[in-house]
């Protein structure tokens, strides 16, 4: 075997953490100047096949190549002097910096005003030649996420990187963003850079890659030319198994209000309005949608509707009754569920034990505790009963859940909103980052819910998603909703135009 | 050099750490004294029998540890919610001048009236001085360490100004400090001992933290907030009445701590409540962090502080030893612990020299 | 300053060793009173009681001050045939000592000296159990039948060095660094402030109070900032050479206190008012031995040589030195005292009417300062 024109070539890596494998005997070929998708559900390693070939990670067995030498990468430091720069999924940025010092930062070179200014030129010619558009002088605050993101994308340009490792690099951009950050890597396969691609959305996968791997339980179970193959046969590679994207069928009769949102207002966290005269309702029965590019108020709009933040105007009624002044805990015992979209950092305590997660917002309830006592073993019976409903894969109620895969988070997270005895239940980007199974079982588990007769607030970004689920869709801009449309008659390309400021009557 | 965050941590490794790590530190201690001379078994042996050997060492062990107890269960209910509260020293001052306020009222009545209000009056004083950095981190988000830490010193001067000022003993010939307290205001004594009631209330507060920690829903708040602030205001928890709360206890207990040192103990109010050399309100830090925040662990670790302070002391005497052995074995405990305890949550990775360390390093799989 | 203690102490340590390693499993054997008196009768020449003497230190025998002053009198008593002298240094003045005490008494000491003030009520407490062991606290004013106390007149030496201070001003502004506001402290202060006026009526006495006794840094604060207001001699009630440090550090001059701190600041320091405690150890030591001890209260001054002043620096020139010898000779000879009147307090009332002396209760009990002290006392 020659190895002209491989870029990277990973033999046989094989790396265990304490009782799993992730990667097992993994083989991969990145070749020069091409876009090699790896595709896998959560879990299935590709993360830690990355942190092997950026140097976080020492393989437990293997070799790696880097144009056709043998290396040893034992830090970072030498994975970017070979060449190697990856794109992680939270940036790491300093917000009050500029784009041109946010690059040079961390080179080691004391950056000096005329230093600074020859490295602003480069960032300039770069950001040119590669089609990235962002302005070397902009305050990294100021910048959008895709924005941001494309200047983690200049930082290893500027380090001099040929092969680019991007991980899930869509999840956080708008489908106009995700458009330009594939023609900046078609950009670069031209100009012969390589580039590992991770996602999970198999419609953008088809449309950017060249040849695709896939794992599954830490294994390569295939590399395909991307003309070879097809959604189907990817997820079927993906999973062992067939999975069906269906639109869920909607439910025929609707009950009476649930959540009323009366004309809104909200600040956000710098105190600048986020929500502006928002108004619309949640029959019994629905699932109402809600469509936006991130950052457009859905997360004040998910505080304000759980109790989690008071509106600064307007009134928020649910099944009726006025929450105008009440904290948190009222609308829970009101009857309000929430998933929030931070798994970690706010639906869980990663350190506690699955019971104690599983009673998070129920703790208060008489069925686990008497007067201030709490009944622990009424919640490890509780847990018990989730883990075997919801199929969680889990050692055991007495886990700490931040050792659970993300899929398995999201269930304990969704059994324990969705058994409570509750009237509304709001949603925030139930599926981000699961895997196709996990995917799918969230989504039953909500078509299922609506069938019972409850309400949902589904916040999402995956237009198909909410296309898919809602009963109606809701779009929201800047704080405003543009309007409220049928899912049954609605248009994709309408929906864009108002997740860019058109309103529905503008549009319709 | 750089550290490698563990991915799993052992509940062996968790009680195994300080063990070795107290191990480690007395060998460190074995070196030093020998190169003073000393023999370290010996004084080793000896500071064990002088503690732990004779009932006197014992009886003077329990009235060390007593305060101790006290301070070290209010740090550690702060502490279990990440509310650093380093200002034990302080509200323990407080409360031992509330209790002393008590008795200057001039009141002299039955120890059954006069010991509750005085528990009273320092448990109040040292609660209201923890409310106040409480009070400033809910409304204005000052940060508690600086603003415990800082009330200390005033505390402190508090009481400095009452036994220099209104309080000093008239027949002191001016010297400060207030007249011993009458009958009724000292607490109860083992007999032929200097045990007094306060070591039985120490106990009590810690089964009943215990209880409140392990069994009720506000301790599963506590242990939420601690663990997670943004799920504890998710829950729907009122954060920052529950620092309020945690806080008066947190202080109260110190104040306590306080009351039991003046009442049981000193039976004045004087200068030197708190020895200089490891103040209790500082000491009990220490011994929350080495009890890993269980309260059985604060009385377990404040009878072995104890010992550490009378076999020193005894030691200092029967050896000829000098009294800093004692102050470096202390801190050594504690450097080695809270070098255990960062080794057992990180691994520590060696890489060639000139390279410089990433931070990347630090992101899981 | 802690590697010095090590220093110092591991020669004793050594001989310590070298001496009784059995005698140590002894002491922890379980306090039996009977067996180190006797095996030291066996050392001890005629026919008295051999003395086992324990020194209670409130800091570090290092702390070239008040502790080192009391230990190098201890050094002298353990020179006697029938003594044998143990200390133990910082010990917490209140009742944290009790259990040192306790340790001493079950370990068979027949003598206890407690060297600072905080102790009175341990000594007390403790000597209440103790009825065979004689106790003596050093500064207190309560005693039992097997408690003494003992102090010197400090007062009698300072007042001296309030007039060599004087004579070496020029901006006739002193500096005084005093510990706490206790009668003792301000009794030197006055005494100070007083001899500075006998020689220079014009000399102003500004006090800085740090309300600790041995705190390096914040001592030498005060001093700089009685430096920064014009003092160019400062005199201090404080344990640690830092003030002179700061005097010399300025070009100034000092004058010391507890022991001879002309090392520490050779360019600055003139003389010091010092303790020589030898005198009262020597002679209770010699009555617990003889059994000739009673309890009593011990006051004694420059004619008993319990205080006196440290060899004059070369910076104080001859006619200095003869007026001062001549007033020491007047108090010797107990033709005269410093708190004689006419006195004016601070407010400039008279205090002491002329021809009048103050009582030793009064003196003792002192709370307030005299004219030309510029600072007032902290309540």
């Amino acid at each position: 075997m020659t190895d002209d024109k491989i870029a990277v070539a990973l033999r046989g890596i094989t790396k265990r953490f304490p009782g799993v494998i992730a990667n097992d005997s993994v083989d991969l070929e990145l070749r020069e100047g091409e876009i090699h998708t790896l595709l896998g559900e959560n879990g299935a390693g590709k993360s830690t096949l990355m942190n092997v070939l950026t140097g976080i990670y020492r393989p437990d067995a293997g070799s790696i190549s880097v144009f056709g030498r043998t290396v040893q990468l034992k830090t970072p430091k030498d994975a970017i002097d070979l060449g190697i720069g990856m794109v992680h999924q939270s940036f790491k940025l300093v917000p009050t910096h500029t784009v041109t010092e946010n690059i040079v930062l961390g080179l080691g070179r004391g950056f000096s005003r005329v230093k600074l200014d020859e490295a602003q030129a480069r960032v300039a010619t770069l950001s040119k030649q590669y089609g990235v558009k962002v302005d070397p002088n902009a305050l990294v605050w100021q910048l959008s996420i895709g924005e941001q993101q494309r200047v983690e994308i200049l930082k290893i340009l500027f380090r001099g990187a040929k092969i680019l490792l991007l991980d899930e690099p869509t999840a956080v951009l708008t489908p106009q963003e995700s458009e330009e950050l594939f023609h900046t890597l078609r950009s670069m396969r031209e100009q012969g850079h390589s580039i590992v691609f991770i996602s999970h959305k198999l419609d953008e996968v088809m449309t950017i890659s060249d040849r695709i791997t896939v794992l599954r339980g830490g294994k390569n179970v295939g590399t395909v030319l991307v003309q070879d193959t097809n959604p189907q046969d990817l997820s079927h590679l993906m999973v062992g198994r067939e999975i069906k994207f269906a639109t869920f069928p909607k439910k025929e009769s609707r009950g009476e209000q649930v959540l009323e949102v009366e004309g809104v207002d909200a600040l956000n966290t710098r105190g600048l309005p986020a929500l502006k005269g928002v108004t619309f309702s949640v029959a019994a029965g629905e699932i109402l949608g809600l469509a936006g590019v991130a950052g457009n108020g859905q997360q004040e709009l998910a505080q304000v509707i759980t109790g989690l933040q008071r509106p600064t105007a307007g009134t928020v009624r649910v099944q009726g009754a006025d929450m105008r002044g009440k904290r948190a805990r009222h609308f829970i015992d009101a009857g309000v569920s929430y998933v929030p979209a931070d798994r970690h950092g706010v639906a869980t305590v990663g350190d506690m034990s699955l019971s104690h997660n599983s009673v998070l917002r129920r703790y208060r309830e008489p069925k686990f505790g008497k007067g201030p006592l709490l009944n622990f073993n009424a919640a490890i019976g509780y847990a018990r009963r989730l883990i075997k409903e919801f199929n969680i894969s889990t050692p055991g109620h007495a886990t700490p859940v931040r050792s659970l895969s993300g899929g398995n988070l999201q269930k304990v997270i969704l059994a324990r909103e969705m058994t409570t005895r509750h009237h509304l239940l709001v949603v925030m980007s139930a599926t981000r980052g699961l895997d196709v199974g996990a995917t799918e079982f969230v989504r039953k588990t909500l078509n299922d819910h609506r069938h019972q007769g409850g309400s949902i607030v589904l916040i999402s970004e995956d237009l198909e998603e909410l296309l898919s689920l809602s009963d109606r869709i809701a779009v929201i801009f800047h704080g405003e909703i543009m309007g409220i449309v049928d899912a049954e008659t609605a248009r994709i390309e309408s929906l864009g135009l108002m997740m860019a400021g058109q309103r529905l009557s503008e549009v319709a | 050099m750089r550290l490698e965050l563990r991915l799993e941590r052992s509940r062996k490794l968790e009680y195994l750490v300080p063990v070795v790590s107290v191990l480690l530190s007395l060998v460190v201690c074995a070196v030093l004294l020998l190169s003073t001379g000393a023999n370290p078994l010996a004084a080793y042996s000896a500071m064990l029998k002088e503690a732990f050997g004779t009932s006197y060492g014992i009886t003077e062990v329990l009235v060390k540890a007593t305060p101790l107890i006290l301070c070290g269960l209010g740090v550690m209910l702060a502490f279990k919610m990440l509310f650093w509260n380093i200002g034990a020293e302080g509200q323990l001052h407080m409360g031992a001048w509330g209790a002393t306020a008590v008795v200057m009222t001039g009141w002299d009545g039955s120890p059954w009236l006069m010991i509750p209000a005085m528990m009273l009056g320092g448990f109040a004083a040292g609660a209201l001085w923890a409310l106040i950095p409480a009070y400033l981190k809910v409304k204005l988000n000052t940060n508690e360490i600086i603003t415990t830490l800082l009330l200390n010193y005033v505390a402190i001067l508090w009481v400095a100004h009452f036994i220099y000022g209104p309080w000093k003993d008239p027949v002191s010939f001016g010297f400060p400090m207030t007249m011993q307290f009458p009958e009724g205001a000292q607490l109860l004594r083992l007999a032929g001992t200097r045990v007094h009631l306060g070591f039985v209330f120490a106990l009590v507060i810690a089964v009943a933290l215990y209880f409140i920690q392990e069994k009720s829903r506000w301790g599963f708040e506590i242990a939420v907030t601690g663990g997670n602030p943004n799920a504890a205001e998710y829950a729907g928890m009122n954060a920052g009445r529950n620092i309020l709360l945690v806080m008066l206890i947190s202080g109260g207990l110190a104040g306590l701590a306080g009351m039991v040192e003046v009442s049981g103990i000193q039976l004045k109010l004087l200068k030197d409540i708190s020895p200089h050399a490891a103040p209790y309100g500082y000491t009990a830090i220490i011994i929350a962090w080495l009890a890993r925040r269980n309260p059985w662990g604060v009385v377990l670790v404040s009878i072995l502080m104890g010992g550490l302070y009378v076999g020193g002391e005894t030691v200092q005497i029967t050896m000829k030893l000098p009294v800093n052995i004692v102050l470096i074995i202390q801190a050594l405990i504690l450097f080695f612990v809270l070098g255990g305890d960062i080794l057992s949550r990180y691994r520590l990775v060696f890489d060639r020299p000139g390279q410089r360390p990433k931070k990347a390093a630090l992101s899981g799989g | 300053m802690k590697l010095r203690i090590t220093n110092h102490r591991s020669t004793l340590l050594i001989a310590v060793f070298a001496l009784a390693g059995g005698l140590f499993l002894q002491a922890c054997g379980g306090g039996e009173k009977a067996v180190a008196p006797e095996a030291a009768m066996e050392a001890a020449p005629g026919n008295g009681v051999p003395v086992k003497a324990a020194f209670i230190y409130v800091s570090p025998v290092g702390d070239a001050g008040w502790t080192l002053a009391h230990d190098k009198a201890r050094l002298v008593v353990d020179e006697l045939p029938y003594v044998e002298t143990a200390y133990t240094e910082a010990v917490p003045e209140g009742a944290e000592a009790e259990r040192t005490l306790n340790q001493y008494v079950r370990d068979g000491y027949n003598l206890i000296f407690t060297t600072s003030f905080g102790y009175m009520d341990p000594t007390i407490n403790v000597a209440a159990t103790s009825p065979d062991v004689t106790f003596m606290h050093c500064s207190g004013f309560k005693t039992a039948p097997n408690v003494g106390t003992y102090f010197g007149r400090m007062y009698q030496p300072r007042y001296l060095t309030g007039m060599i201070a004087a004579k070496m001003s020029k901006s006739n502004v002193l500096g005084y660094v005093a510990a706490h506001p206790i009668p003792e402290v301000i009794r030197g202060l006055n005494a100070f402030a007083l001899g500075a006026q006998s020689v220079n009526p014009k000399i102003k006495v500004h006090v800085v109070w740090t309300q600790t006794w041995y705190d390096p840094a914040k001592e030498r604060e005060a001093a700089e900032s009685l430096l920064d207001v014009g003092a160019d001699v400062i005199a201090q009630h404080q344990d640690t050479p830092a003030p002179q440090q700061a005097a010399e550090k300025r070009g100034r001059y000092s004058i010391g206190y507890n022991s001879d701190m002309s090392s520490f600041a050779p360019a600055a320091h003139l003389t010091a008012p010092i303790w020589h405690w030898e005198v009262v150890y020597n002679k209770v030591v010699e009555q617990v031995h003889t059994g000739t001890w009673t309890s009593s209260q011990y006051w004694g001054g420059l004619a008993d040589g319990v205080v006196g002043l440290s060899p004059y620096s070369d910076l104080v020139p001859q006619d200095v030195r003869d007026l001062v010898e001549a007033k020491k000779a007047a108090i010797v000879s107990g033709a005269w005292d410093v708190f004689t009147g006419p006195i004016n307090n601070q407010a400039g009332e008279l205090w002491v009417p002329e021809g009048e002396v103050m009582s030793d209760g009064d003196m003792l009990g002192m709370t307030k300062l005299v004219e030309g002290v510029v600072g007032t006392i902290p309540k």
